[in-house]
C-alpha cells in the first residue's frame, strides 16, 4: 500500500523544493512579523511573563503557528487544488493505488513540509533572541511539532476533501483556525484565563499543543495530559481524515 | 465470459437522477469501442464506473474477468485511462507526468525510461519533454495525456472525448495517433461527435439519458432508418410552401432542413411515389437518397438532433 504514498510524497517535496526559496521567504516573513510587533514591540512594555523575557516567551508559539499552518494550508489547499483545479486525484486514482495511499501520502507531505518550515523559523527565531538552547528540551518540544502537524495536517486535508470552493476554504481558516491558535495562549500565559474556564480552554487540542510546546522548549517538562490530547486527536483526525477522503471519493 | 468488458445491468443512480440505466454489453479485444451520445447522456459516468473510479447502484461489471467492485486494483493495472478534463501535473515536467505514473505501476527505471522516451517521440513531445505542461497547446496536452495513460503498456485504454476543444488539425493527430495504437491495444472511447465516432469505432453504442438505444457497427446502426427511406430534396422555390405540405401527410415519419437542403425520412420506401406526385419538378433543383449518417440514426432513436440535447 505504501508505494503509492510514497510516490506522492516524493512528488510534492519535488514541487516543495523546486519554489524553496519563495516558500521560505513567505513562511518566514509572517512570525517575522508577529515577532517584530509583539516580541521588540513590546519588550519594554512586558518585560517578562512568568519570569521569561517576553521575546523568548514567543519563539515556541511562533514556530509551532508555523508548521501548524503550514501543514493545515499543504494539507487543505494542497488537496484541493489536486482534486478541484487540477484533478490530479483523479489521475492517481487510475493507478493501482489505493486511496488510502492517496491520503496517506497527502498527509505525510504536508506534515513534511510543516516540519521543514517550522525549522527554518525555528533557526531563524533561536539566532535573533540568542535562545538558550538545551537539546534534550529540543528533543520533547519536537514531539509537540510532531503531533501538532500531524493533527494540522489532517484536519487540512478533511477540509480539502469536502469543501469545494475556495473562499469556504478561506473562511475556515479565519473563523476556526486562527481565532483557536491564537487563544491557544499563543501570545500570553494561559493564567490570564479565569480559573472557572483554565479546564475548558487547556482541553482544546490548540492550548495542548502551543502551552504544552512552550512548556517543554522553555522548562524541559512535558505535561503528559497535553500529549494525551495531542496522541488522541492525531489519531481522531487521521482516521477521520482516511474515512472522509475514501467516502468523497465513490461517490 | 469471453469479452475484456463484461456489463450485466449495470445502474447508477443520484439521489432520484438515474445516469445510467441498465446496461448490458460484451466487448471482445482488438477494437476501438465508441459510446456515442449528447452531454449528460450518461457516458462519462459508465466510463467511471468501468474505470473502478464509480461504484454502480447495481449491477455487475467485469474488467478481464476481474469484478470492478472487488478487484479495482488488479483492473488498473490493465488499463489506462485518459479524461476529458486535462489533469496533467502542471507542477511537473512532461517527462516527470509521465515518470510519475510508471512509479505508480511500479515499472523498473531503466523500463521506464526507455518507454517513456518511446512514447515521447511517438508522440512529438521529446523537444519539449522538460517544460511543463500549461506551456503546452490543447493538442499537445491531450497527446502527453494520452502517452501518460500509455506508460505501462496497458491491455485497454479509456478515453473520455478525447478531441473535445481541439481545433481541426490537432483533432486530426490524435484520431491518427488513436487508430496507430488499434490492435495492439483496445480503445474505449466516448464522444458527442459523430464523425468521429464514424471515423473511428469499429463498433459504437448510442446513448441516451443513460439508456442504450443501439449497438453495432456504423454501417449496420445506419440501416435502422430502412433502406431508401431517407431522402433530400433541394428546393429552388415555394420551400415554405411545401414544407407546410409535408407536415399534413401522414406517410412521412419526420422531416427537418439541413444547410437548406429538406431531409425527409419516410415511414416506408414506397411513400417516395406518393410525395413526388404532389411535387411540381420545377421547383425542384435536386432530389436524390440519402446516405443515412449517425446523426440521422441519433435523431430517428430520439427524436432530437444530437446538438440539441
Amino acid at each position: 500500500m505504501l508505494r503509492g504514498a510514497y510516490c506522492i510524497w516524493e512528488r510534492d517535496l519535488k514541487v516543495f523544493s523546486r519554489n524553496l526559496l519563495p516558500e521560505l521567504i513567505t513562511v518566514v516573513a509572517f512570525p517575522i512579523t508577529f515577532f517584530l510587533a509583539f516580541a521588540l514591540g513590546l519588550q519594554n512594555y512586558i518585560l517578562d511573563i512568568e519570569g521569561v523575557p517576553y521575546a523568548i516567551f514567543v519563539v515556541p508559539g511562533l514556530i509551532s503557528m508555523t508548521a501548524a499552518m503550514g501543514a493545515f494550508d499543504d494539507g487543505a489547499w494542497g488537496l484541493w487544488f489536486h482534486r478541484v483545479v487540477q484533478g490530479t486525484i483523479s489521475e492517481y486514482r487510475c493507478n493501482p493505488i489505493t486511496v488510502y495511499d492517496i491520503i496517506l501520502g497527502k498527509i505525510i507531505s504536508g506534515f513534511t513540509i510543516a516540519c521543514l518550515k517550522g525549522s527554518a523559523i525555528g533557526i531563524i527565531l533561536f539566532l535573533l533572541v540568542d535562545f538558550p538552547f538545551r537539546t534534550p528540551f529540543l528533543l520533547s518540544y519536537s514531539l509537540f511539532i510532531f503531533l501538532g502537524s500531524m493533527i494540522f495536517s489532517c484536519i487540512g486535508s478533511i477540509c480539502g476533501t469536502v469543501i469545494d470552493k475556495p473562499e469556504n476554504l478561506g473562511r475556515l481558516e479565519a473563523v476556526v483556525i486562527w481565532p483557536l491558535i491564537f487563544l491557544a495562549g499563543l501570545f500570553f500565559p494561559l493564567s490570564v484565563y479565569p480559573q472557572k474556564l483554565l479546564p475548558y480552554i487547556k482541553l482544546v487540542p490548540t492550548t495542548a499543543l502551543f502551552d504544552g510546546a512552550r512548556t517543554a522548549l522553555l522548562a524541559g517538562k512535558i505535561d503528559i495530559g497535553y500529549l494525551m490530547i495531542l496522541f488522541f486527536c492525531a489519531g481522531l483526525s487521521f482516521i477521520s481524515a482516511v474515512i472522509i477522503f475514501e467516502k468523497k471519493m465513490h461517490q | 465470459m469471453n469479452g475484456i468488458i463484461c456489463l450485466e445491468n449495470i445502474r447508477k443512480q443520484y439521489g432520484n437522477l438515474v445516469a445510467v440505466e441498465d446496461i448490458s454489453f460484451e466487448l471482445e479485444p482488438g477494437s476501438i469501442f465508441g459510446l456515442l451520445g449528447p452531454n449528460g447522456a450518461g457516458k462519462t459516468t459508465l466510463l467511471k464506473i468501468l474505470t473502478t473510479l464509480l461504484r454502480p447502484t447495481s449491477g455487475n461489471a467485469y474488467i478481464f474477468n476481474y469484478d470492478i467492485a472487488r478487484e479495482g486494483l488488479k483492473i488498473r493495472r490493465l488499463i489506462g485511462v485518459v479524461f476529458q478534463e486535462n489533469n496533467l501535473d502542471r507542477y511537473l515536467t512532461a517527462r516527470e507526468n509521465l515518470v510519475l505514473h510508471a512509479k505508480m505501476h511500479r515499472m523498473a527505471k531503466r523500463d521506464y525510461q526507455k518507454k517513456i522516451s518511446e512514447l515521447l517521440t511517438l508522440t512529438g513531445l521529446s523537444n519539449r519533454q522538460d517544460e511543463y505542461p500549461d506551456k503546452f497547446s490543447g493538442g499537445m496536452q491531450r497527446r502527453l495525456a494520452v502517452a501518460r495513460a500509455l506508460v505501462h503498456s496497458p491491455k485497454l485504454l479509456f478515453l473520455d472525448e478525447p478531441t473535445t476543444g481541439l481545433d481541426p488539425q490537432a483533432k486530426r493527430v490524435v484520431w491518427d495517433y488513436l487508430v496507430s495504437l488499434k490492435g495492439q491495444t483496445t480503445i474505449f472511447l466516448t464522444t458527442h461527435n459523430m464523425e468521429e465516432a464514424e471515423e473511428l469505432c469499429d463498433r459504437i453504442i448510442i446513448m441516451d439519458h443513460g439508456r442504450a438505444l443501439i449497438d453495432g457497427p456504423s454501417s449496420k446502426l445506419k440501416t435502422i432508418i430502412g433502406d431508401s427511406c431517407l431522402y433530400e430534396i433541394e428546393f429552388i422555390d415555394k420551400e415554405e410552401y411545401y414544407l407546410h405540405r409535408l407536415k399534413e401527410l401522414d406517410y412521412i415519419e419526420r422531416y427537418r432542413t439541413v444547410n437548406g437542403r429538406v431531409e425527409i425520412v419516410f415511414k416506408n420506401p414506397e411513400s417516395i411515389k406518393s410525395l413526388l406526385s404532389i411535387l411540381d419538378f420545377r421547383d425542384i433543383k435536386k432530389l436524390g437518397i440519402k446516405e443515412p449518417s449517425l446523426e440521422d440514426v441519433f435523431l430517428y432513436l430520439t427524436g432530437k438532433e444530437i446538438r440539441e440535447c
